[in-house]
Formats: structure tokens, sequence, C-alpha cells
């Protein structure tokens, strides 16, 4: 790697970044300060507050004068400290992305804040984050730190941006808001013991007074309730994913997306090891998906990789060619599992069900076994999709995974990124004559894995991932019909 | 189609120090004495305050665990053994274990980030050391639970040697 020429460049936090410390000040010490409050009464409210302001404004103050970054020779130093100093220096090479974020604090005050991703090697991660900037130090320092300058000047491209329309659709089709009520039920169980006379049952019970008996009143408030969760998943996704927009500098992908709480990330394109591209039955309907990058060496942060929330299908391929050059066309067809795999996700799904049915009918409760039948039936009609869904394939650069109904995954992944294959066979797999085959890809970006594969055809993946390292693992005698597997797979 | 039944991949060269067998059988053994001591001691007091069905309830369970806990134990000596393996291929290390659940895993050399030792004081007492690999991803890791002192020192130095790491990280 040439050694790229960074300006120096140095600087303290914005001088507004003393409300923000005092108020993360003032946040830590408010549980002890209510604390004392309860066990000593409200006369020394005055008191305890003056002591706060006077011992939390001025050490915000110091702490502000003594936080200082420095951007020259190569390297980023960090100084803070009010009691003990410390200078944390950081090579600018180690430095994978710049994440500029503006909590809803920073917004009233005009101000962002910056957080820089360093490789963690080993196991020391430390956090290494500018409380509270301006905008156009944070524009400055990600420059720097990225040496972004030439790039800047090109102008990075926009590859994709989410309009309100589509981000309300994608909120309503997520159905992520499923998981929330079931959440508030088990919270709301939960409380019925702890809280003081019978509340939610009390509670219940008016709710239930309430509810109408009607026809039309039932179906009034059936489709209330329907409009209401769907509003709220499309306000969800409105207020997450506000005015998404997807960036590309060709050294760096830039995402930022945020209502109140504007988020950018950025992520360094050497370090992308493939995609997953997901959907949900609803969103198959409205044929749309969402984009993930698969990016090694970052800390795991849920969503911190999303290339689009939502993004008609359609145009899936072509954001992935953006980003992968290689990626191969998400609805090309796979190689689908051997029917033994169907056979072991019904067997799977139906178990639960089968036993509710038993338990449903020894009660000798009509309405229950009906329940339970009907779960049974929803839990055949998953598994089926589930198989359906099942697939692999390697064309010789990426390799392919797909699974899942309700939260479907479709992967397209670089061998070269893997760090340990993993081949798992259960006795039942055994019988049957499948095995799992899992590629772990290392820090933050997890393991994917193609669940009941036939035997031949994780024998005919593992010879092409890494035909060097893994073909003389392979059992012989197995190798004669692998030929045929494997020119099998390269023909789909 | 004819499928080759669980095993499309060969089984690694090499096994563990025979001596694990014995380190394994102790620590069952001592487990299962415990459990039995444990029982006995339940029994004799609920049988002294006339809680006679609890006593026979409590000492069949004690009983039934210390068999499986034997049970597991000759399991472990048999077939655990023989499945666990490992093989230092030219590009990677190789690891099979498991007997009901099998696993293989592979790891390739230059994704190979620590090779650590440990010698705890059972492994001691039977002169053996277990390696464990880490690699970025912490399921991809693996680990190898007993060899000789000099088996050891020959894998980490040969797989040292082949991640182009320095000696002794």
């Amino acid at each position: 790697m040439e050694p790229r020429e960074h300006p120096t460049l140095e600087g303290r936090l914005h001088p507004l970044a003393v409300l923000v410390i005092a108020r993360r000040f003032i946040g830590a010490s408010l549980i002890p300060l209510a604390a004392l409050l309860v066990s000593l009464g409200t006369r020394v409210l005055v008191p305890l507050l003056l002591a706060v302001v006077l011992l939390g404004v001025p050490l915000a103050v110091l702490s502000w004068w003594r936080f200082r970054y420095r951007v020259g020779a190569g390297r980023l130093e960090l100084r803070s400290g009010v009691l003990s100093r410390s200078v944390r220096t950081i090579p600018l090479d180690r430095i994978r992305g710049v994440d500029v974020s503006e909590p809803f604090v920073h917004r009233l005050l005009g101000l962002v804040k910056v957080e820089v991703e360093a490789a963690a090697g080993g196991g020391s991660k430390a956090e290494l984050s500018l409380a509270a900037v301006s905008r156009a130090q944070a524009n400055a320092l990600r420059a720097v730190l990225l040496g972004a300058g030439a790039a800047a000047a090109r102008g990075p491209a926009v590859l994709h941006r989410a309009g309100p329309q589509l981000l309300a659709l994608g909120g309503v089709t997520s159905l992520r808001y499923l998981v929330a009520p079931l959440a508030i039920v088990g919270v709301g169980l939960n409380l019925a013991d702890d809280l003081p006379g019978g509340f939610v049952e009390r509670a219940g019970d008016a709710a239930i007074d309430l509810l109408p008996t009607d026809a039309l009143g039932i179906a009034v408030l059936a489709a209330g309730t329907i409009v209401l969760v769907l509003a709220i998943g499309a306000a969800g996704s409105l207020l997450v994913d506000w005015n998404f927009t997807l960036t590309d500098d060709r050294e760096r992908l830039t995402a930022s997306r945020g209502l109140l709480t504007r988020r950018i990330v950025t992520i360094d394109r050497n370090r992308i090891r493939g995609a997953d591209v997901g959907d949900t039955p609803l969103r198959r309907i409205f044929r749309l998906v969402s984009i993930t990058a698969i990016v090694a060496g970052l800390r795991g942060r849920t969503g911190g990789t999303t290339l689009a929330p939502v993004l008609p299908a359609d145009e899936t391929h072509g954001l992935l060619q953006v980003v992968d050059p290689a990626a191969p066309d998400p609805v090309a067809p796979l190689a689908r599992h051997p029917r033994a795999a169907r056979r072991r996700r019904l067997q799977r799904a139906i178990a639960l069900p089968a036993l509710a049915v038993l338990a449903a009918a020894a009660l000798r409760s009509p309405w229950g076994v009906a329940g339970a039948v009907v779960l049974a039936g929803l839990a055949v009609v998953l598994a089926l999709d589930r198989y359906r869904q099942l697939g692999h394939g390697f064309d010789g650069s990426r390799l392919v995974l797909r699974s899942g109904s309700l939260r479907r995954r479709w992967s397209e992944l670089d061998p070269a990124g893997v760090v340990a294959f993993e081949l798992r066979s259960s006795p039942a797999q055994r019988r049957s004559g499948l095995c799992t085959l899992v590629v772990h890809l290392g820090q933050g970006a997890g393991s994917r894995r193609a669940l009941d594969a036939g035997e031949l055809q994780a024998a005919g993946l593992l010879a092409g991932l890494h035909p060097r390292l893994l073909e003389p693992l392979l059992e012989r005698s197995s190798s004669p019909q692998l030929e045929r597997a494997s020119s099998s797979i390269a023909a789909e | 189609m004819p499928a080759p039944q669980g095993a499309i991949l060969r089984p690694p060269a090499q096994a563990l120090a025979p001596r694990v067998r014995a380190m394994w059988a102790t620590t069952s053994l001592l487990a299962s004495v415990g459990a039995t001591a444990a029982t006995v001691a339940t029994v004799l007091v609920l049988a002294s305050s006339d809680e006679s069905t609890a006593a026979w309830i409590a000492g069949c369970t004690g009983a039934l665990l210390s068999l499986a806990m034997l049970a597991s134990a000759a399991l472990r000596v048999t077939v655990e053994y023989r499945n666990y393996r490992y093989e230092v291929t030219e590009l990677g290390l190789y690891v099979s274990s498991g007997w009901l659940w099998r696993r293989w895993q592979i790891v390739p050399h230059s994704r190979v980030q620590t090779v650590d030792t440990r010698a705890g004081p059972l492994h001691r007492l039977f002169g053996l050391v277990a390696v464990q690999v880490a690699t970025a991803s912490a399921a991809g890791s693996t680990a190898i639970p007993g060899l000789s002192v000099p088996a050891a020192a020959e894998l980490v130095e040969e797989l040292a040697r082949r991640a182009e790491l320095d000696e002794g990280t």
C-alpha cells in the first residue's frame, strides 16, 4: 500500500459540547440523587441541585477543556481525562470507518457525535468517540481520517434513496410489529402478579366489559385494530429509516437515515464479504426486499450495515452489483435440497402441534382440538414453504445460500472471506443422507449455513469452495459420485 | 440416490493422546462419586426423619444420576475418543468430534489468530495439554482437548509456523 499523505488536523469538541457532557454527568448522578431525595425529603432539594450544578458544570467544562484530538503523522490522538489523563493513539491504517450520528439533543444544538471504528485486533475494543462536534468539524475529520479528499472531490453517487411511501410500505410489510404485541402481552402477564390490588385483572375485566358483542361492533373493532397495527408499523419504519440514503464514493459506502436521530454509517468497500437479501411472505406479495452488507471486522452493531431497508425486488440485482460486481442474481434458480429435507421440516413442525391436539383431546375440549388442528395446519404450510425456500449454489466465485420463510434470507458471499468451514450431522440427518454445512465469516459477520443439504451436495460445495484445502479431506468413496454432483451444480 | 451415510469427509489422521481417556474417566468417576455421596447423605437424613417415601425417591433419582454419569463416561472413553481426531494439513487444521451430533471443522492456516495451550490440574496429573485455536469468529474457533506435552508443543509450533505467527503469541 502506498503511503497516503494526511494533513494535520487539531481541535477540541464544540463549546456547546459542555452541555452534552454536563447532561451525561447529571444523568449518571440522577439515581443516587433520587435515592437521597427519597431518604432525606424534599427540603434537601435546593442544596442538592446547587451541589450538582456547582460540581457538575465545572467538571463538564474541565472535561471539555482537557479533551483534544489531533490527526497527524499517520495517526489519530485523543487526549482526555480530568483526574487521570489518557492519550489514545490509533494508527490511521487501523481505522475502518467513521460513524456520524445526530442524537436528539445534538440536533437541537446543531452538533453531531463522531465514533471511530478501529480494527479490533486481539481483544481490546476501545470506544473512540467524540461526544459533540460541529458538522464542519465532523466532515473535516471524516475526510482526513478516511483519506477521502480525492473521493469527495469526485462527488459521491447516490445508489439508493428510500422515499416515504416506500418506507411506509416497508414498515407495514416487515412483520416486525407482530413480535411487539407478544412482548407486551408477556410483560402484562408478568406484571399481573406484581402490581397491587389485581390491577391488571381489573383492567382486563373493564376492557372485556367495553368490548362490543354485536357483529358490526366486532368487525369495526377488528378493522380498527388492524389499521392501528399497520399504522404503527409504518410509523416505526418512517422514524428509523426516514430519508434513507446510500451513497458511494468508490472506496466507501455511506448510509444515512433517521428522523429524530440521524445516523450516518460508513462502510469500507474492501471489507464487504457479501450481502444478505431478506424478505417476509408479505413483502414477497409486494415484491419488496431489504439488503444488508456482510462486513468483516466491524463490531456487532445491529442494523449498522443496512444497504437498503426496503427496495423493489427488481432493483436488487442492480444494487448488489454496484456493491459486489460478482454478485449473482437473487432470482436465479438454486440447487434444491433432497426430499428428505422436506420430511425433516415437516417432522419438526408437526411435533408440537400434534402434542397440543393430543393434550386438547385428553382434556375433552372441542375448541382446544379445533385450535390445535388449525395450528398444526399452519405449521405444515410453513414447513412446506421452509423446505421450498432451502437452496444453495456456487458459480465459481460466489456462494449463495437461501433459507427461512417468515424471515427468508438469501445470502451471497465470497468464499475468500470464510474464516472456518464446518460440517454438522445429527443421527436423524445421517439416516436421511443429509448434513448441514456452515461457513463462519468472522467478527461481526456471523455464520451462514446450508441447512439439510444432501451429503453429495455438501461434498460438491466443499470441493468447490476451497479445492486445495478441502478436496484432499473428502472421503474417496464419494469422489466418483462427486464428479457428477458438481457438474450438475455447475450446469444450474 | 445411494448416499455415503455421513462420511463425506475422511477421518483426520491423528488421535488424541490415549491418556485423555483416563482423564475423562477420572473426571466422570469423581463426579459420580460426588453424586453418590450426596445421594447417600440425603437418603440418611430423610430416613432418620421418617420420610421414607421421600428417601426412596431421592435414592432412586440419585442412583440413576450416578449410573448415567458412569454410562456417559463409558461412551466418552470409547466412542467420543474414537471420533475426536485432528490433523494439520498443508493448508489448514482439520478437527472432527462428536458422537451422535458429529462435527467436522476446517480452519485455513491463514485464518488462525491465536493458538493457546492450557493445562489444568487434572491435565497436569495425566501429563496432558489442551490446545485452543481461535479465529476471528468465536463460532469458527476450535479446540483439541487432550494431547501429550510433546505432541502439543509440536502442534503449536507447526500451526504457528504455518500461520506465520511469532512464537509465544
